[in-house]
């Protein structure tokens, strides 16, 4: 049995292969459907959620990793519509997303980002976000929203 | 609102039988889950109650076949709907196709929603708001003239308090009326929410993570499968050994037809493991040209000239005048030959499909662009009747085109018959670069000159291409819709022949704007449709975004600045002294002010030092289509050869504009997407297969690559109708850098991608 702190609540997950993905853990045992299949290899960032506050990619990292007193927190753990992060307020005020199926990784990664760097500059946000691909050229509009989570939460 | 509409659908879809009721000509109630007896294309479209329901708390609901395929078009619907019916934009909600419930509305694409398919919901809505007029003067007993509507509310005039609600007057019943066409729409001079930057409905559910996408779809008893690709595009299966994979947990078994080949687990991990140890032998096979002989290759097609009627026209795109008695006069004269690769969507979701084919019957939910006319080709691979197959739309990871969203469809059918159980399949990255249709590479040969006013005195162009589409969409009427699109279905041995659909959007934009030149001749050479398994060059292409667009624009406005070039002018003094349309002029004229562009001759203001700074004009339009004229800044390192695009101002006329916002959204990812295809992109191969398979061997645009800016200058026309945005400005974008590079550093880039390697050789064989 694998066991962890899962959006804040104790998660169990019984009969899962050690080397599965952590990704297809939480899309398909916890039904959390944040974090997205893109390629499998830890190249687009479409699966990212957070160990620990920190992001990883989850399609990479095989749940037998994750340990017992890890907390792991996806998108809808980030926050919900009644009470949301600074970060999906600002996508949503900026309109950042096209087709959407990368924002869950853009959110996750920007949302590590500003834990440890309350006010990043331009360039750290397009440094940060390097290995987070968009396809839809949505790119200027994360940017803006991330700078301006930035603003809002100072 | 339309995500959470979705979300609730889709829960009660799982429970879903199969099996219709066909319909009389009127359309009956829908039950509570919007299902409705219809035809076999859906309800009937000159019905109000096939677009529109009204619940008694006076919450709208827009039945329509257009797919939300991540672009915001059906928020701009959701806009017009509510304008005619005077509704509130919060209290609509859309529900998109779906074979059961909506009018079938052909294929989402082409930039076309909104300018196409929002005519019959615009109507329906304006027919609406006049029954709903009708029903109040019954209830209020005032004549209509006394009556007005706002907000979802019958007032009468004369007496505001005396009101009625939509949700009152019709709430949970129908209509049950004939869309006449002869209630007048709305004047636009009272347009109250159409114009406006309304929010897009599916974007708060993508940022909360409560967005179903097609990859979301979960049924009960669902098996997970993944499928084996020949490792060449003319391979066959020779041996299966089922035994390889009989030790994974979770196996269900191994499926095959013909050269599909596939697993079906418990679990997803389980599929992909069997998918990877799974062991197959296939026939060798090595049939793709060299990829440096690539161009070479496509000249050495054969041309088809007789595939469609269409072809009568000889795919001559643009003739006058005497090109011959032009070139003979001209002081100077150019020729150039420009090249563009194959390009992948680039989906960032691989494609994806649930199927649940059982009791005689299949039900389907997928990301298609063409519900319809997928449905018919699944019915027709499956051998089913078309009343036995139902399609379920469900939004898939941007799709940019034809990617593997049709294909998949079949692998998901074959194995859930296979299975007995509904089947998702998700296909990996590999399996999507490798197998889904590409944009066609091209070659394109321009010559011309100017004569010794410095004016065009002859202008002619020869492009080879394939085919625009190669999707089961039909042509109206309801012509297509064949497995023989599929290259899965040609996989599993479907062998009835297609409909070859000609080059349509592949000759898009390949004329000369600009009515001022009097010789002039552009022919569009046919190659044909061209498939993996068979037909030229055994590499398979399909739509991509502009279709044929960006490559035509490509060379004809690269070519344009050539003859500027030529002719010693200024880019913008030269297109506009050619007499683009005044729809042209008004774009390029906005643009260049915008930009701060100063007249002067390209490559004549040379930078010093290392980055050398240029900037390039590109336009495309008519008087009757979406008009974009971009400038396109670039920063050119001489030492590295790295071009980076700093800043981008497009202005755009798509008449008139129905979501400030979301035009301007789409331009911007025009920019962003056509500058990364321009700088990055290049669809990599070897003699028997597509090899750049993942993002590290098919690398774009990624975060630190932005430009400092996107200037969007949008110019409304109410007085025209709305044309397309999706494409038009993704079209100017490569010939914009080509033509910046060269002011840059005098050189002249014909062959894409304008990668360092490619800038530096070029640098280097200048000096």
């Amino acid at each position: 049995m694998t066991s962890f702190n899962l959006n804040g609540k104790p998660f169990h997950v019984e009969g899962v292969e050690p080397e599965t993905p952590l990704l297809y853990v939480l899309r398909n045992d916890a039904a959390l459907h944040g974090p997205r299949f893109g390629c499998g290899l830890g190249q687009c960032g479409a699966c990212t959620v957070h160990r620990n506050g920190k992001a990883i990619r989850s399609c990479i990292v095989p749940v037998s990793a994750i340990a017992e007193g890890d907390h792991i927190v996806t998108l809808e753990g980030l926050g919900d519509t009644a009470h949301p992060h600074p970060l999906q307020e600002a996508f949503i005020a900026e309109q950042a997303a096209q087709c959407g199926y990368c924002i869950n990784g853009m959110i996750m990664q920007s949302a590590d980002l500003l834990a440890r760097n309350h006010h990043p500059t331009t360039t750290q946000i397009k440094e940060e976000l390097a290995h987070n691909l968009c396809r839809c050229g949505t790119h200027m509009r994360i940017v803006r929203a991330v700078a301006r989570a930035a603003g809002s939460s100072s | 609102m339309t995500s959470l509409a979705r979300g609730t659908f889709l829960k009660k879809a799982g429970a879903l039988t199969i099996g219709f009721v066909l319909a009389g000509p009127a359309l009956a109630a829908r039950a509570a889950d919007g299902t409705t007896p219809a035809g076999l294309y859906g309800p009937p479209d000159d019905r109000i109650d096939s677009w529109i329901t009204i619940d008694p708390a006076g919450m709208v609901t827009l039945y329509s076949g257009c797919c939300e395929v991540g672009t915001g078009s059906t928020t701009g619907l959701l806009q017009i709907m509510a304008e005619e019916l005077d509704v509130p934009i919060g209290r609509t909600r859309f529900e998109g196709p779906d074979t059961q419930r909506t009018v079938d509305q052909y294929v989402s694409s082409g930039s076309r929603t909104i300018e196409l398919h929002s005519v019959p919901i615009r109507q329906a809505a304006a027919e609406a708001r006049q029954a709903l007029l009708h029903l109040a003067e019954q209830k209020l007993a005032v004549p209509a003239v006394g009556l007005m509507t706002r907000n979802g509310i019958v007032r009468v005039m004369a007496d505001p308090v005396r009101q009625v609600s939509y949700g009152e007057l019709i709430g949970g019943r129908q209509f049950n009326l004939t869309v006449t066409g002869k209630v007048k729409p709305k004047a636009i001079s009272e347009y109250r929410v159409v114009g406006t930057s309304v929010a897009r409905g599916d974007v708060p559910g993508k940022i909360f993570g409560k967005y179903t996408y097609v990859q979301d779809v979960k049924l009960p008893g669902m098996l997970h499968g993944r499928v084996v690709r020949p490792p060449a595009h003319g391979a066959h299966v020779v041996a299966i050994d089922e035994t390889s994979v009989a030790h994974v947990p979770g196996f269900v078994k191994v499926v095959r037809q013909g050269d599909l080949v596939g697993v079906v687990c418990k679990r997803e991990e389980q599929a992909i493991r069997a998918a990877r140890e799974l062991k197959v032998q296939w026939s060798p096979w090595s049939g793709l040209p060299a990829m440096d002989a690539l161009y070479a290759a496509i000249r050495k097609v054969p041309e088809v000239k007789d595939a469609y009627p269409n072809y009568a026209r000889g795919g001559v795109t643009a003739n006058a005048g005497d090109v011959q008695n032009g070139l003979s006069k001209s002081a100077v004269r150019v020729a150039a030959t420009y090249e563009a690769p194959y390009h992948h969507h680039g989906s960032i979701g691989p494609s994806c499909a649930v199927a649940d084919v059982r009791n005689g019957g299949a039900t389907v939910w997928s990301g298609t662009q063409t519900p319809y006319g997928l449905r018919d080709a699944a019915a027709k691979f499956l051998g089913l009747p078309l009343d036995k197959v139902r399609l379920i739309y469900v939004e898939a990871s941007g799709c940019y085109g034809q990617n593997g969203a049709d294909d998949v469809v079949i692998d998901a059918l074959v194995l859930s018959r296979a299975a007995g159980k509904p089947v998702r399949v998700q296909w990996s990255r590999a399996d999507e670069n490798g197998w889904e249709a590409l944009k066609a590479a091209r070659v394109t040969d321009m010559s011309g000159g100017v004569d010794g006013t410095g004016n065009i005195a002859a202008w002619q162009g020869q492009t080879f291409g394939f085919s625009g589409y190669s999707r089961p969409e039909y042509h109206e009427p309801r012509h297509g819709g064949e497995p023989a699109s599929l290259i899965t279905a040609a996989l599993a041995g479907w062998d009835k022949p297609g409909f070859d659909e000609g080059f349509g959007g592949a000759a898009a934009n390949f004329d000369c704007a600009y009515g001022a030149v009097k010789n002039k001749h552009m022919q569009f050479t046919y190659l044909g449709a061209a498939s993996h398994r068979d037909g030229p060059l055994r590499i398979r292409v399909g739509s991509m975004r502009g279709v044929g667009g960006p490559d035509n624009v490509f060379a004809v406005e690269s070519f344009m600045d050539e003859l500027a070039v030529a002719a010693k002018a200024d880019p913008i003094d030269f297109r506009l002294r050619h007499q683009p349309s005044p729809r042209g002029v008004a774009v390029i004229k906005a643009v260049a002010a915008k930009a701060g562009w100063e007249s002067r001759a390209a490559f004549s203001a040379r930078s010093g030092g290392n980055v050398a700074k240029g900037r390039g004009i590109a336009y495309v339009g008519s008087e009757k289509s979406t008009n974009a004229a971009g400038v396109f800044e670039v920063a050119v390192d001489r030492q590295t050869g790295k071009v980076v695009l700093t800043r981008a101002v497009v202005a755009h006329d798509c008449g008139l504009i129905i979501n400030p916002d979301g035009v301007k959204s789409q331009i911007e990812g025009g920019v962003l997407q056509a500058m990364s295809r321009a700088l990055f992109e290049q669809v990599t191969f070897d003699r028997s297969r597509v090899t750049s398979l993942d993002w590290g061997s098919y690398p774009i645009l990624t975060f630190p690559d932005l430009p400092d800016e996107i200037d969007v200058v949008l110019l409304n026309r109410p007085d025209l109708p709305p044309t397309g945005v999706g494409e038009p400005a993704n079209t100017i974008v490569w010939a914009g850098i080509a033509n910046a590079i060269y002011d840059a550093v005098g050189v002249r880039l014909r062959s894409l991608p304008f990668t360092p390697k490619v800038v530096l050789a070029a640098l280097q064989q200048k000096r």
